[in-house]
């Protein structure tokens, strides 16, 4: 029986694959049956996606600390170590990032001055999907209604809404973190991020978007510590088609391990508190 | 598009006018007219809650639920000892009152309502409140006019806020700053490692939410008066629920021998927002409506965003990096 909560199933690369194969056929040996009528009850037991955390509700529990292994914040785009950044193959699905020409000169004038002009550098919110595949941790809190993701750089709390709300009519101006509205196809967390603005970068690299950004993200178990996360970008401004990205979250297992603030952005002027003179 | 939500900063100093132009200041409150939110913002007096039994609403791990909106209902932070006397060098706002028709101070013991400081640390409290209204050195902006963490106490001064409840866990989405509160009984974060909203380990007594704080930074101040404690501060508090869901006090210990004489509590009394208050901007209570039609009126918590949007509010003076890295990770 194949379920909707299919992983991947918009992903033609060959990046991961294998995982999706493992996913796949979790799905059609039915492994994840609550009725527990495998028929084969040992691969039922033993299969990555029959021990997955769940709600009360029966939904997946993304409770959690997680955080990216990936390169994917130095440069979504497949590139060869330099200075700032290792090399890596990308994330991007197909390989490079499908820039309408006008945003190709403007993507490589902040390429050009990313070590000054990366919002990151001044500890400010990441926007969506970056603040996924930065490389710190993030935790999120689930409930049946919402999930909050707290990422520990800066001060960035998201709420994924679940409880069948739409997204604002109209608002006044957009979000940092865009608003995200979630619903479920069978294992997987779909949600839809829109009203984000446009002073957010998607990676180290220079890599941008728009006030027209919508961003259609994917959350699925691959086992109980790792989700895959897909997002497919559309901003009819800046790309000439919508593109998708994939990229692995890997839940904190360190011992005692547990988010600590990083409101980095308080460092220039930290040290004058309490009542000090400063250096 | 840079302007957003800057409801974050709305009760900013005066002394900081020249940043203002981009901030509201809400309306004073009006003799004999409720103020949006049940009128209660600007009590004069704190309910009495007994801490005891928890007959209310629970959650599927056993505690007690209390997660919504919340807000203190005497003022906000112009003032740690009179709340409602106004910030130091500034005018309170709405008609000037005595001493005894204004609520109570937040010192709650000893029972002068003064923060019991060692003579250097009331020294130190009292320049910054001398020098608040025309700051002329970095260290006589308030923090949180810099968009800092509100901190231990004053997130709970400070706006509006939300709380959520997991098990294991209750997270606190304040204006500025968020905190989580861990129930697991582990053990607090290694000393040297200091923080805004320092570290936060709860656990339940009936109606009552304990936590013990610790990792402080201290930097975050109680208020424009100054009022301070240093990162040796350890703080227990105790947050005690109304039965009926619609109230609780925030009775909070402070012990600090390197700045005050002795302990002393303070006290801070919250009511609930629901969506029978006004929604939309009204600082105890930043929710909008959100959008499902059919069905009944359901409010969200706002987006918050303070340093991203304000710039160098509250900066002018000494220049906050707007422009510059400030971290090479």
């Amino acid at each position: 029986m194949m379920r909707a909560s299919m992983p991947w199933k918009s992903a033609g690369g060959i990046l991961l694959a294998g995982i999706a194969a493992v996913a796949l056929n979790g799905a059609t040996s039915d492994a994840r049956s609550p009725s527990g009528k495998s028929q084969n009850p040992d691969q039922a037991q033993t299969h990555p996606l029959a021990q997955i955390p769940r709600l009360a509700s029966g939904k997946p529990d993304f409770s959690g600390i997680w955080q990216t292994l990936s390169e994917a914040d130095y440069d979504l785009e497949p590139h060869s170590g330099r200075r700032d950044a290792p090399p890596s193959a990308g994330i991007v699905e197909g390989g490079q990032i499908p820039y309408l020409p006008k945003a190709l000169a403007q993507k490589q004038h902040n390429f050009a001055a990313r070590a000054k002009d990366d919002p990151r550098l001044k500890c400010w919110s990441l926007g969506v999907p970056r603040s996924v595949y930065y490389p710190a941790p993030f935790q999120i809190f689930q409930r049946d209604r919402d999930l909050t993701l707290v990422h520990q750089l800066g001060n960035q709390v998201r709420t994924i809404h679940t409880n069948e709300t739409q997204h604002p009519e109209s608002v006044e101006s957009n979000f940092w973190l865009g608003d995200s509205r979630g619903h479920w196809e069978g294992d997987t967390l779909v949600v839809d991020v829109t009203d984000n603005n446009d002073e957010t970068w998607l990676d180290r690299a220079g890599n941008y978007h728009s006030e027209d950004l919508h961003v259609v993200e994917r959350w699925t178990f691959v086992d109980k510590d790792t989700i895959a996360y897909t997002a497919t970008l559309d901003d009819k401004s800046v790309f000439s088609r919508p593109w998708t990205i994939h990229v692995l979250l890997n839940r904190r297992r360190d011992k005692n391990f547990e988010l600590i603030e990083d409101y980095c952005y308080t460092l220039p002027y930290d040290e004058y508190y309490p009542h000090k003179g400063g250096k | 598009m840079t302007m957003r939500r800057l409801h974050v900063l709305l009760i900013a100093s005066a002394s900081l006018t020249a940043s203002l132009s981009i901030a509201q200041t809400p309306p004073a409150p009006t003799p004999g007219q409720p103020r949006p939110g049940g009128g209660i913002g600007f009590a004069k007096t704190v309910p009495q809650i007994a801490s005891g039994a928890w007959n209310g609403a629970r959650l599927a791990d056993g505690q007690p639920d209390i997660a919504g909106h919340w807000s203190n209902t005497i003022a906000n932070h112009s003032n740690w000892t009179d709340p409602q006397g106004g910030a130091p060098g500034e005018k309170p706002r709405g008609p000037e009152r005595p001493r005894d028709q204004r609520a109570p101070s937040r010192v709650s013991d000893p029972a002068d309502g003064q923060v019991p400081y060692l003579p250097a640390a009331r020294a130190l409290q009292e320049d910054f409140a001398k020098n608040f209204a025309n700051p002329t050195k970095p260290q006589y902006i308030e923090p949180l006019a810099r968009c800092a963490p509100g901190g231990v106490p004053k997130s709970f001064i400070w706006h509006g806020y939300e709380i959520r409840q997991y098990p294991g866990y209750l997270v606190f989405l304040f204006n500025s700053g968020t905190r989580i509160i861990r129930l697991d009984g582990k053990p607090h974060l290694p000393a040297n490692i200091k923080l805004w909203n320092a570290d936060s380990r709860g656990h339940w007594e009936g109606n009552t939410l304990v936590v013990d704080v610790s990792n402080n930074n201290a930097k975050a101040l109680f208020g424009r008066t100054g009022d301070f404690a240093s990162e040796n501060v350890h703080i227990v508090e105790r947050y005690i629920f109304d039965n009926d869901g619609k109230r609780y006090n925030y009775v909070a210990t402070f012990e600090d021998p390197t700045v005050y004489s002795r302990p002393w509590t303070a006290t801070i009394p919250a009511r609930r927002y629901t969506e029978a208050d006004p929604a939309g901007g009204e600082w105890h209570y930043e929710a909008n409506v959100a959008n499902r039609p059919g069905k009944p009126l359901l409010h969200e918590r706002m987006e918050r965003m303070c340093v991203e949007n304000n710039g160098p509010f509250g900066g002018g003076a000494v220049g906050v990096p707007l422009t510059d890295p400030i971290i090479d990770r």
